[in-house]
């Protein structure tokens, strides 16, 4: 019994590192400092010199480490019935659908260093007719417009997302990190679909 | 009885001189050792799984990125996630009876972990589900319960995992040592066969929830896998082996005899005894297939040396099922599931033993010391002389295989076997003490004592074998 209690007492200090180790105030204060100045093209090209890989890793780990547990449908309860398919979300397991029927499938929440993003998309059948964004970065100047260029060429019933009919799209110049973010969070919208 | 009088009729036995007496008539070979090379290689791979199991997360999640107090709580929640869901497997895996594990752990040492971890698991899943309860709510906004409704509802998966957490609960719950022990064995056995729902209500929502599982990818494929492994080791352990086991030795009941007023032993005759791979000290697990009795399993030492053409258990009758052994016809089919145990001359670490053992925990003893080397000390605790067991048999083989045999009589409240288990006690009766392995087996209270004492009396914790019987 005292070695349960020692191995308790390591896990929970163990995990407290862990955290404390990935959280720690110093890196995430100079990640967080760039967005007020910087135009965010240009920033995530120029890593912040904060000594932290966070932006190198930032694209590709956001997708997972994001806060948000990866079910969508939370916020869109239409969704629910026809997004509860029995079969873990591989595409081939999705169960046949009405054509009529349109239904939602949301993205989980990619955290990068401007703000979340979390895209939403509208399915009918198989096809794609409309996307948008449950959230995006929001801020002073800068931040804000180019959350909006994203918006405009991504989102919407006729925007690059339908167009294309899937993730490849192509980045909006300026919100490098922005884009990444949606096309990650979409990305794993469609492999829910 | 006084210390003096212990003494007095104590030593029944014993070679006459282990100096100039003549040799030993050695009978059975002495095992080679087995090290604890295995033991610690298998220690290690499950210890590097652990960490393993959290590299996803510290991969996934950038540096800095945990900027609120939610944010953190989340993260906390994933790895104690993690850490959880590897541990719950490592509980299945080690009672999964798989050879390799009972041959290099030990059934004894197994249990012991299986314990700890077991209590470390629940304490991770509670954290896991207060956590995220938490971090979630934190980051939505929300009150606790208000997040616990929307993950019921609106997440996959989700209600199985928490009526998993219910069931690792109880089960956690009834294994507590006093609460355990306040209930039937049967009872208790069926609550903890629940733990297997537990896998199984907890599997889906690790894949369809989890941040670092729900992709597909490499991780992901590798937890599967692992779960893979894991089915695979219990059908293996749990069904294979024991299947083959029967079908090549097909044991039945030959004979019962009576030991002394609530003792019996059992003996069994079966098919290639020759090629049995027991050593002396190890148990089974055993199913009587009778009417009354098939469906229980329970762990009994076997209490003579393997031998080619039976094999012998000595049951004390302490409850319904062992009262019911007394009634077995020959003929008789047996199951049984092993050998297991690392109480066995093979694990020795030093040439000379000292045994310890109290009551029906002689058994086990009994049949090592056929396979000890020459020169063991054997301390054998009764409360009354005629609790002594299989006394005849020992008597012989303290002269084959020289052997000094002491009984100690009397409760254990009494000077005289208090003052034997203590460190001068011990000492006087074995003055080489510290350089012997230590063989314990007996009920808990006995046990403990004699550790205690031992440690106290500078005998190494990696010189003292455990067999402690839970009644």
């Amino acid at each position: 019994m005292r070695r349960a209690f020692l191995a308790i007492t390591g896990l929970a200090a163990s995990t407290t590192a862990l955290v404390v180790l990935k959280g720690s105030p110093g890196t995430s204060q100079a990640a967080q400092e760039p967005p007020a100045g910087t135009p965010v093209g240009s920033e995530a090209a120029g890593a912040p010199p904060s000594g932290t890989d966070a932006p190198a890793a930032a694209p590709t780990a956001a997708a997972t480490s994001s806060p948000w547990p990866t079910r969508g449908a939370t916020r869109s309860p239409a969704a629910r019935p026809t997004s509860r398919a029995p079969a873990p979300r591989t595409t081939t397991a999705r169960p046949p659908q009405q054509p009529t029927t349109t239904r939602r499938v949301t993205g989980p929440i990619v955290e990068n260093e401007y703000g979340n993003v979390q895209v939403q998309i509208v399915l009918n059948g198989d096809r794609i007719v409309e996307a948008l964004t449950l959230e995006l970065p929001s801020g002073p100047g800068e931040t804000e417009r180019h959350s909006d260029d994203v918006r405009r060429a991504y989102n919407g019933t006729s925007g690059e997302v339908v167009r294309r009919q899937g993730a490849d799209l192509d980045t909006v110049s300026g919100a490098t990190e922005t884009s990444d973010s949606y096309r990650r969070s979409l990305r794993a919208a469609i492999e829910r679909a | 009885m006084t210390y003096p009088q212990t003494h007095a009729a104590g030593r029944r036995t014993g070679s006459p001189s282990r100096h100039g007496g003549r040799p030993a008539a050695v009978s059975s070979p002495v095992p080679a050792r087995r090290g604890p090379g295995g033991r610690r290689l298998l220690a290690a791979l499950l210890v590097t799984g652990l960490l393993a199991s959290v590299l996803p997360w510290w991969l996934d999640t950038p540096a800095g990125s945990l900027r609120s107090t939610a944010a953190a709580l989340t993260a906390a929640g994933r790895i104690t996630g993690l850490v959880a869901g590897y541990l719950l497997l490592v509980q299945v895996l080690m009672m999964s009876r798989l050879p390799v594990l009972e041959r290099w752990i030990g059934g004894e040492r197994l249990g012991r972990w299986h314990r700890d971890v077991g209590a470390t698991v629940l304490v991770a899943v509670l954290a896991h589900l207060s956590l995220i309860l938490l971090g979630y709510a934190g980051l939505r906004d929300h009150s606790v319960l208000t997040e616990a409704g929307v993950l019921l509802r609106d997440y996959e998966d989700m209600v199985e995992a928490f009526a998993a957490t219910g069931v690792l609960v109880l089960v956690g719950f009834t294994s507590v040592r006093a609460i355990r022990s306040a209930l039937p064995y049967e009872l208790w056995h069926l609550l903890h066969r629940a733990s297997y729902l537990v896998l199984l209500l907890g599997f889906g929502h690790q894949f369809s929830n989890g941040a670092q599982l729900f992709q597909p990818g490499p991780v992901r494929t590798g937890w599967i896998a692992l779960y893979a492994a894991v089915v695979a080791a219990l059908v293996w352990g749990r069904v294979v082996t024991p299947l083959r086991f029967n079908l090549r030795h097909r044991l039945r009941v030959a004979d019962v005899v009576a030991e002394s007023p609530d003792t019996i032993s059992l003996y069994l005759t079966g098919e290639r005894l020759d090629r049995l791979d027991l050593l002396g000290g190890q148990f089974f697990r055993w199913r009587f297939l009778t009417r009354g009795c098939w469906w229980q399993s329970h762990p009994f030492s076997v209490s003579a040396a393997a031998n080619d053409r039976w094999l012998r258990l000595t049951v004390k009758v302490v409850g319904t099922h062992t009262a019911d052994l007394r009634d077995l016809d020959p003929g008789t089919r047996v199951w049984a599931q092993g050998p297991s145990g690392t109480f066995t001359a093979a694990h020795r670490t030093r040439e000379r033993a000292l045994l310890i053992a109290g009551g029906s925990g002689i058994t086990p003893v009994r049949a090592m010391l056929e396979e000890l080397p020459p020169g063991a000390a054997l301390i054998y605790r009764a409360r009354t002389p005629a609790d002594v067991l299989l006394s005849r048999e020992l008597d012989w083989l303290a002269q084959a295989r020289d052997t000094d045999i002491w009984y100690v009589i009397g409760s254990r409240d009494d000077p005289g076997p208090r003052q034997v288990l203590s460190p001068d006690g011990l000492r006087r009766l074995v003055p080489d003490l510290t350089r012997r392995d230590v063989y314990l087996c007996g009920p808990p209270g006995l046990v403990e004592q004699s550790l205690r004492a031992l440690r106290r009396a500078g005998v190494p914790r990696g010189q003292i074998h455990l067999a402690t019987f839970e009644l």
